[in-house]
């Protein structure tokens, strides 16, 4: 049964990649709240986000989407020579909004004041990490893709993050996750894909 | 698709009559260039060479504007065939190119006296050559097919549009030049009428070469994509 | 968020980034001023003042710098990404050209100072139209950007990009260094109305390759 009103849809979709199939015939409509996208490794989780954050070319099929999604991928997404400050108000004042709120993410995602302000080349990968997971709260919008956002989290930072996942879900937030592992948030999502070699194996 | 059966039915069955068509007129072009028509009162017999490298220059841009408009092409509606129809056209106007300089190369030494002499319209072609040959280096670095095909296709795009702006900059940098030997500033041509007829023959016999080579190279190029694509 | 802001931002956020990690500005201005003391002891300090042969180095030599530093640009826009993050944005993929540019020119303008001074002072070059030098070579610091960023754009995450660029980019720069070559020997040999023509010239390869690079471009990123 398919939700009645989507925020995101694939339809039919093949991605290709150096003449292999990435993702093939996908079809899914993804609904407001969480939905876990799992499978193993190279079963095409990276390419489906990016398939619906509009990043890569379609080989078949359509693309629909409600708003601009947040994509946060695999890595942090942040220019290394800048810090997290500059980073992330770089990426509010692009979307036309203003600076303010950036400080405190930071500093709920425990990024201290003097942290904020060196190159995040110089802050540790778990720091990086959780300085690009500080965007969910600076760029609050409707629908959110997050790409393995547990890799290099501690433990501390991985409740954090379950944490900002269901609020943006109770807000009736779009969450789309891929990751192959923790479980525990299966008892958050609303919906599970299973990928393998690129195709849907259970929705 | 209207484009499958087209290359696959009726190209392929006219294909061996246009390669007919095109082997017998070049026979006759070249008999035409080499006997029939009158030695110059100028260059003499050296002059023969203009059947060769008139059509060469005329295919070679040609092919590179069928290269521009199938890259256009692509970009708008992203089929397939048009990355084929550019690729084709690349390789073909590289040999054509590659030829004309070569045919260039050879008239300069008996009437100026040099292998290559800095006259607009070679260097033009001469760069127009080097663009292309890294047309096709990007091609061949590309795995992968939408890519190449977009990345290609911008290529394709630029370096077009850039080549009367580097044959401009080229005649503004050194003033001498010579205007182009059929369209002369008077309109006339300078040719006389059995000279001319032989040079449109050739032109003629050169361009359905081009179109053999074309419908062969589409069709390979189409083939590929098919096996590639029949993965998945 | 106009069209032009973005680009303001994307232009403002590399222009940090050089000045943080200068390795862009300083390969490039090295590059340049070794070119510049090689091309006067191979050709002889006496060819490399003449006015024809000095202002033709030093344009390829910067169409060689603008390569290197808009290459280190890109690279470190993948390092973590942060190129998808950029693209990902509403407007980024168009944004990124024009930033990229604007960023370049900079960059380049610096380099451009110190590998003209430079030249100037080594060479002892007998310069007639200070101002009307400056015109050209403002413009051609300009001029030469945005084919470089188109080229190393389809070269992005291939192999051999380093030897690909070049191949690409130099044939297709060559009306750029024509023009920037004759404006710049015009204004040291004192021909005004020479200098300005070729500077009209740079202005106007700028406009059009910059409206291509606009328009096209933003089909090229993925």
């Amino acid at each position: 049964m398919r939700p009645v009103q989507a925020s995101a849809s694939l339809r039919d979709v093949t991605v290709v990649f150096d003449d292999r199939p990435v993702l093939r015939d996908v079809t899914i409509d993804f609904a407001p709240g969480l939905t876990l996208i799992r499978g193993p490794n190279g079963a095409g989780k990276t390419t489906l986000l990016r398939a619906i954050a509009g990043l890569v070319p379609l080989a078949r099929g359509a693309r629909a989407i409600a708003a601009d999604p947040l994509f946060i991928g695999q890595r942090t997404m942040l220019l290394r020579a800048l810090s997290a400050r500059e980073n992330l108000t770089f990426y509010r004042r692009f979307r036309g909004l203003s600076a303010d709120g950036v400080e405190a993410a930071l500093a709920a995602w425990g990024i201290s004041a003097r942290d904020r302000d060196r190159p995040v080349e110089q802050l540790s990968a778990g720091e990086r990490r959780r300085a690009s997971l500080a965007r969910i709260r600076t760029e609050p919008l409707a629908i959110m893709l997050l790409d393995e956002p547990f890799t290099e989290l501690d433990d501390a930072a991985s409740s954090e993050l379950r944490t900002a996942i269901g609020a943006a879900r109770d807000e009736g937030r779009t969450v789309i996750v891929a990751t192959h592992a923790h479980p525990e948030l299966d008892a958050l999502a609303g919906a599970t894909v299973g990928l393998r070699e690129g195709r849907v194996i259970v929705e | 698709m209207i484009e499958t059966t087209f290359w696959r039915g009726s190209v392929p069955r006219v294909r061996p009559l246009l390669g007919i068509v095109a082997a017998a007129s070049f026979v006759v072009a070249s008999y035409m260039a080499l006997v029939w028509a009158p030695t110059d009162a100028v260059q003499g017999d050296v002059y023969r060479i203009l059947y060769v490298h008139v059509p060469l220059a005329w295919l070679a841009y040609l092919a590179f504007v069928i290269v521009f408009l199938a890259s256009i092409g692509w970009l708008w509606t992203k089929r397939p065939v048009f990355d084929a129809i550019a690729v084709a056209s690349a390789e073909i106007g590289v040999l054509f190119t590659g030829l004309f300089l070569v045919a260039g190369s050879i008239w300069a030494k008996p009437t100026w006296g040099v292998w290559w002499t800095w006259e607009p319209r070679l260097v033009t072609t001469a760069i127009m050559f080097v663009m292309y040959v890294g047309y096709l280096l990007l091609r061949s670095l590309s795995p992968d097919f939408s890519r190449r095909a977009t990345r290609a296709a911008i290529f394709g795009i630029v370096a077009v549009i850039d080549v009367p702006i580097v044959h401009l900059s080229v005649l503004w940098a050194n003033s001498l030049h010579q205007l182009p030997t059929v369209l002369r500033a008077s309109g006339s041509p300078a040719l006389d009428s059995a000279m001319l007829l032989t040079l449109m023959v050739s032109l003629a016999a050169y361009t359905l070469i081009y179109v053999y080579f074309m419908s062969a190279r589409i069709s390979l190029e189409l083939a590929r994509q098919e096996r590639s694509w029949a993965t998945t | 968020m106009t069209g032009l802001g973005r680009i303001g931002l994307v232009a403002v956020r590399e222009l940090r980034a050089e000045r943080r990690e200068p390795d862009g500005i300083v390969a490039a201005v090295t590059f340049i001023a070794v070119l510049v003391l090689l091309e006067s002891l191979v050709v002889g300090p006496v060819v490399a003042r003449d006015a024809d042969i000095a202002p033709a180095l030093f344009w390829i030599a910067l169409a060689f710098a603008t390569i290197l530093a808009t290459m280190r640009s890109f690279d470190r826009e993948l390092e973590d990404d942060a190129l998808e993050g950029l693209v990902a944005l509403p407007g980024g993929r168009d944004a990124l050209f024009g930033g990229k540019v604007v960023a370049i020119a900079v960059v380049l303008a610096i380099v451009a100072l110190v590998g003209g001074l430079l030249s100037l002072v080594l060479l002892d070059l007998p310069l007639a139209l200070p101002l009307h030098l400056v015109v050209v070579v403002v413009l051609g610091v300009v001029a030469l950007p945005p084919v470089v960023v188109v080229d190393v754009v389809l070269a992005l995450r291939l192999r051999a990009r380093a030897a690909l660029v070049p191949i690409l980019a130099l044939p297709v720069l060559v009306p750029q260094l024509v023009a920037a070559s004759r404006g710049a020997s015009a204004a040291i040999a004192g021909d005004a109305v020479g200098a300005l023509s070729w500077a009209g010239l740079l202005f106007a390869f700028a406009v059009v390759y910059g409206v291509i690079g606009l328009t096209i471009v933003p089909a090229a990123i993925e």
